[in-house]
C-alpha cells in the first residue's frame, strides 16, 4: 500500500479515486434506497427489484469493509476484530464462519488473503449478478416514476439511447471523474498506523457507514446486536413482502412511512453520536 | 434539457476534468520517488568471477551485486586486477590478478580522492614505529596483541611469507602466501605491498560499499573509541549523537545520496562524516579528515593545527548549516578555554616536571620502567585526551568526569608525589617541583580558602542534612 501510494507512478491519484469512489458509492445507493422506499417504488410489481438492490447495499458495505481490512492499519486490524467477533456471536454457524472468515482462529495474513479474495473476487461477482438482476428488472417493469396526489398524470416520456441517453451518462461519468479526481487531490489518502496486535488504539472507529452499527453494538451488546442487525438486513431485504403484511393489517395508514422514517432517524441518530463521541 | 446543451455541459465537464488532470500531473511531478535500481552490470573479464563466486562466496557476491559498483559495471576484475609479475599478483584462471585492493586500484578511478586521502593522517596511520604506543604495543604487551590490536586500525605492513630460499612463498595457481601477522588487515594507514598507503575498506567496507554505512558514526566508531580517544562515546553523549540515535529511530535520518550536504540533503543530525569531510553548501567533500581541525588533541600539550584559522573557518561553515555565528564563536571559545586550561594547568607544568627528573638522572631511558611514566602516560593520553576531545564535541561527561576530573586526581594524588619522591636528593628538579606548585592554580592544595570550606558546609548542610568536613 505504501509503494502504491508513494513509488507507483500516479498510484496514489488511482488510489484517490478508488478510496473516495467506495464512499461516494456507498452514499449514493444509500439514497438511492432512501429515495425508493419512500416513494413506494419497491412495491408490485418491483419486489424482487427492491430486493436485489437491498442484497446490492449489504454487498456495497461488504466492499467497504473489506477494502479498507487490506491497508492493514489500524482501524484494518481492530475493525476486522470486531467483525469477526461479531460473526462467532451468530447463533449456530458463528463460529465457523468466524474461522472461515479469518483464515483460522485469530486475524493474521490469512485474514487479509481472504479478504483480499472476497474484494476483488467473490463480491464483484456477486455485485456483477445483483446489479444485472437489478437492472434487468428494471428494464422490465420500467422506472417507477412517483407522482404526487394532486399532479396529473404523466404521459409516458421517451428518448432514444443514442445520443441523448449516451451523452446523459457520459456527463454524469466525466462530473464523477472530475469530482474524483479533486477529492483524490485535496483530501488524498494517506496511511494510518500500521495494525499493532499488541495495542489497541484508545480511540478507534469504523468507516462513518459502520458507524451505526457500531454504536448499536456498544449500546446493546454482542449477541443483541447480531440478532437485532441480522435481523434488520432480513427485514430491509424483505420489505416489499413485509409492506403487504402491514398494509392488510392497516389497510388506511401507510405504516411503511412511519417505520421507514424510526429506521432512518435512528440510523441517522446512531450514525452522529458516534461520529460526535 | 435539450440535446445541445447537453452537449455543451459534457464538453464543458471534459474540460474541467482534463484541467484536473494537469494538477494531477503537477502533483506527481512533485513526488519523491526511489529511483529504481538499474540492473547489475558485467564485464567479459568479470562475468566468469561471479559466476564462480556466487557459489564459492556467495556472501561478497551478493554485497558486491546489490552496491552501486555492480550497476556501473566495475566488478571483480576491474578492482583486483594486477599486472603480470606484479609482488602480490598471480594468474587465476586465465587472468592476473591481486587479493589486497589498495588505494592505488581504487585510485584508478578515483585519482581526486586518493589524492586527498594521502594527504591526510589516516593514510600515515601505519607509520606508528617509533611511538610510545608501539612500545606498549610490540614490546610491553606482545606482537600478537598488536597485530589484532594497533594495527587493525592504525594499518599493517602488508608482508609475505618467505619460503627457506628467502622468495615470496606460493600456494597453488602461483598464489602468493602471506605473513599472517600482517594480513588479514583494514587499517587506514595500511602500507600496502604496491607502495600505496590506506585501505579504503577502513571506511567504505569491502564490495557493497555503501556510503551510507561510511557516513554512520559507527564507521568511524570502530577505532575512534575506548579510553585514549573516546570519540564515538563523547559523539553518543553529545546533543549531536542523541539527535542522530532519535533521527534513525524515526527514519528521519537520510545518509543516501551523491552530494549529502548538510543543511540542504539531511538536517536530522550530524555524524562525525558531517563535520570532519562531508560537503557544506560552500565546501566541497574531502577525505583528508583533518582540513576542519584546528586542534591537535593527541600530544602531551596540545597545539594549534598548521593553518588553523582556515581550517577552524571551515568546520564553522559546517557549523553555520544549524548554528548561528554567535553560538559558534561562544562554542569556540569554551573549547579553547578547555585545551588552554589543560594545556597550562596540567600538561606544561608536567612535562617541564618530567624532564626535570629526566634531566637529574633519576629515569632512565626506557619508557615505562618507572611508575611515573605509566603516571604521566595516562596523564596526558587518556585521561588529557579525554578531556579535551569531550571539549571539542560537546560530550560533557567526558570533558569533567572522565576527563578533567582523573587528569586532576592523577596530577595531585599520583603524579606530583611520585615527582616528589623521586625529587628526593635532587634539588633542581625539586625546585621545579615546588615552583609548579606553587603557582596561583595550584595553590589549593595548600588549605582552601576558609569562605570556600564554609559554602562546602552549607551546601552538604542545606542539601542533605549531613555535615562534610
Amino acid at each position: 500500500m505504501k509503494a502504491i501510494t508513494e513509488e507507483v507512478a500516479f498510484g496514489w491519484w488511482i488510489r484517490g479515486i478508488h478510496r473516495w469512489s467506495s464512499h461516494l458509492m456507498v452514499a449514493a445507493v444509500i439514497l438511492h434506497a432512501i429515495r425508493v422506499f419512500f416513494t413506494g417504488a419497491y412495491r408490485a410489481p418491483r419486489e424482487l427489484t427492491w430486493a436485489s438492490g437491498a442484497l446490492v447495499l449489504l454487498v456495497v458495505l461488504g466492499f467497504g469493509f473489506t477494502g479498507y481490512s487490506l491497508l492493514y492499519e489500524q482501524l484494518s486490524y481492530w475493525g476486522a476484530t470486531v467483525a469477526g467477533n461479531l460473526t462467532e456471536a451468530v447463533p449456530l454457524v458463528g463460529p465457523t464462519l468466524a474461522r472461515l472468515l479469518r483464515g483460522g482462529g485469530g486475524i493474521s495474513e490469512n485474514t487479509v488473503t481472504r479478504f483480499f479474495v472476497l474484494h476483488i473476487g467473490i463480491l464483484p461477482t456477486a455485485l456483477f449478478l445483483l446489479l444485472g438482476l437489478h437492472l434487468l428488472l428494471v428494464r422490465l417493469h420500467g422506472v417507477s416514476e412517483f407522482v404526487f396526489r394532486d399532479e396529473a398524470e404523466k404521459r409516458e416520456r421517451t428518448f432514444p439511447f443514442f445520443p441523448d441517453h449516451l451523452l446523459t451518462e457520459v456527463g454524469i461519468g466525466v462530473a464523477l471523474t472530475f469530482l474524483l479526481t479533486c477529492l483524490a487531490c485535496i483530501f488524498p489518502p494517506g496511511l494510518g498506523e500500521r495494525a499493532d496486535p499488541v495495542h489497541a488504539p484508545a480511540h478507534i472507529k469504523p468507516e462513518w457507514y459502520f458507524y451505526f452499527t457500531f454504536r448499536w453494538l456498544k449500546w446493546t451488546g454482542l449477541s443483541f446486536a447480531v440478532l437485532s442487525l441480522g435481523l434488520a438486513a432480513f427485514l430491509l431485504v424483505a420489505w416489499p413482502w413485509v409492506d403487504r403484511l402491514l398494509s392488510r393489517l392497516s389497510p388506511k395508514r401507510d405504516l411503511s412511512i412511519g417505520i421507514g422514517l424510526v429506521a432512518v432517524l435512528a440510523l441517522l441518530g446512531l450514525t452522529l453520536r458516534e461520529a460526535l463521541g | 434539457m435539450t440535446l445541445e446543451a447537453k452537449k455543451i455541459v459534457v464538453a464543458l465537464l471534459s474540460v474541467l476534468f482534463l484541467l484536473s488532470l494537469l494538477v494531477v500531473a503537477w502533483i506527481e511531478g512533485g513526488k519523491q520517488r526511489l529511483v529504481p535500481q538499474p540492473p547489475m552490470e558485467l564485464t567479459v573479464e568479470s562475468e566468469g568471477c561471479y559466476e564462480c563466486h556466487k557459489e564459492k562466496t556467495p556472501g561478497i557476491a551478493a554485497q558486491w551485486a546489490d552496491s552501486r559498483h555492480a550497476r556501473l559495471g566495475v566488478g571483480c576484475y576491474e578492482c583486483h586486477q594486477a599486472k603480470e609479475g606484479e609482488v602480490d599478483g598471480w594468474k587465476h584462471e586465465g587472468r592476473w590478478i591481486a587479493t589486497v585492493v589498495t588505494p592505488g586500484d581504487c585510485g584508478r578511478c578515483h585519482a581526486a580522492i586518493q589524492a586527498e586521502f594521502e594527504k591526510s593522517h589516516h593514510a600515515k596511520g601505519g607509520q606508528i614505529l617509533g611511538s610510545l604506543d608501539n612500545v606498549l604495543g610490540e614490546i610491553v604487551e606482545g606482537p600478537a596483541a598488536t597485530n589484532l590490536g594497533c594495527r587493525q586500525c592504525h594499518g599493517s605492513k602488508i608482508e609475505f611469507a618467505k619460503d627457506p630460499s628467502g622468495q615470496i612463498a606460493r600456494g597453488n595457481e602461483g598464489k602468493p602466501l602471506f605473513d599472517t601477522a600482517t594480513w588479514p588487515n583494514s587499517g587506514i594507514g595500511r602500507i600496502n605491498p604496491d607502495g600505496t598507503l590506506g585501505s579504503c575498506g577502513a571506511c567504505h567496507s569491502r564490495h557493497r560499499f555503501a556510503v551510507a554505512m561510511s557516513r554512520r558514526p559507527e564507521s568511524c566508531g570502530k577505532c575512534h573509541m575506548g579510553p585514549d580517544h573516546p570519540q564515538a562515546e563523547i559523539y553518543e553523549e553529545s546533543k549531536h549523537g542523541i539527535a542522530f540515535a532519535v533521527a534513525v529511530d524515526q527514519g528521519l535520518m537520510s545518509l543516501e545520496g551523491e552530494e549529502w550536504i548538510v543543511g540542504r540533503d539531511y538536517n536530522a543530525a550530524p555524524t562525525c562524516a558531517t563535520c570532519h569531510m562531508s560537503a557544506t553548501r560552500t565546501q566541497p567533500s574531502t577525505h583528508d579528515p583533518g582540513e576542519r581541525i584546528s586542534w591537535t588533541l593527541r600530544p602531551e600539550v596540545s597545539k594549534h593545527t598548521e593553518d588553523w584559522e582556515r581550517k577552524r573557518e571551515r568546520m564553522r561553515d559546517v557549523c553555520s548549516a544549524c548554528h548561528t555565528p554567535d553560538w559558534i564563536d561562544a562554542h569556540y571559545r569554551q573549547y579553547d578555554a578547555v585545551v588552554e586550561l589543560y594545556n597550562e594547568k596540567f600538561a606544561k607544568p608536567g612535562g617541564r616536571i618530567m624532564a626535570a627528573l629526566r634531566e637529574a638522572g633519576v629515569l632512565t631511558p626506557t619508557p615505562f620502567d618507572e611508575e611515573i611514566e605509566w603516571t604521566w602516560y595516562f596523564l596526558w593520553h587518556h585521561e588529557g585526551r579525554r578531556m579535551r576531545m569531550g571539549a571539542s564535541m560537546m560530550g560533557p561527561d567526558y570533558t569533567q568526569w572522565h576527563g578533567a576530573f582523573e587528569v586532576g586526581h592523577r596530577f595531585y594524588e599520583e603524579f606530583i608525589p611520585q615527582a616528589r619522591g623521586l625529587g628526593e636528593g635532587k634539588p633542581q628538579a625539586l625546585a621545579v617541583l615546588e615552583e609548579v606548585m606553587g603557582s596561583p592554580e595550584h595553590a589549593w592544595k595548600k588549605g582552601l580558602d576558609p569562605k570556600v570550606r564554609e559554602q562546602l558546609s552549607d551546601f552538604y548542610r542545606k542539601k542533605y542534612g549531613q555535615e562534610v568536613r
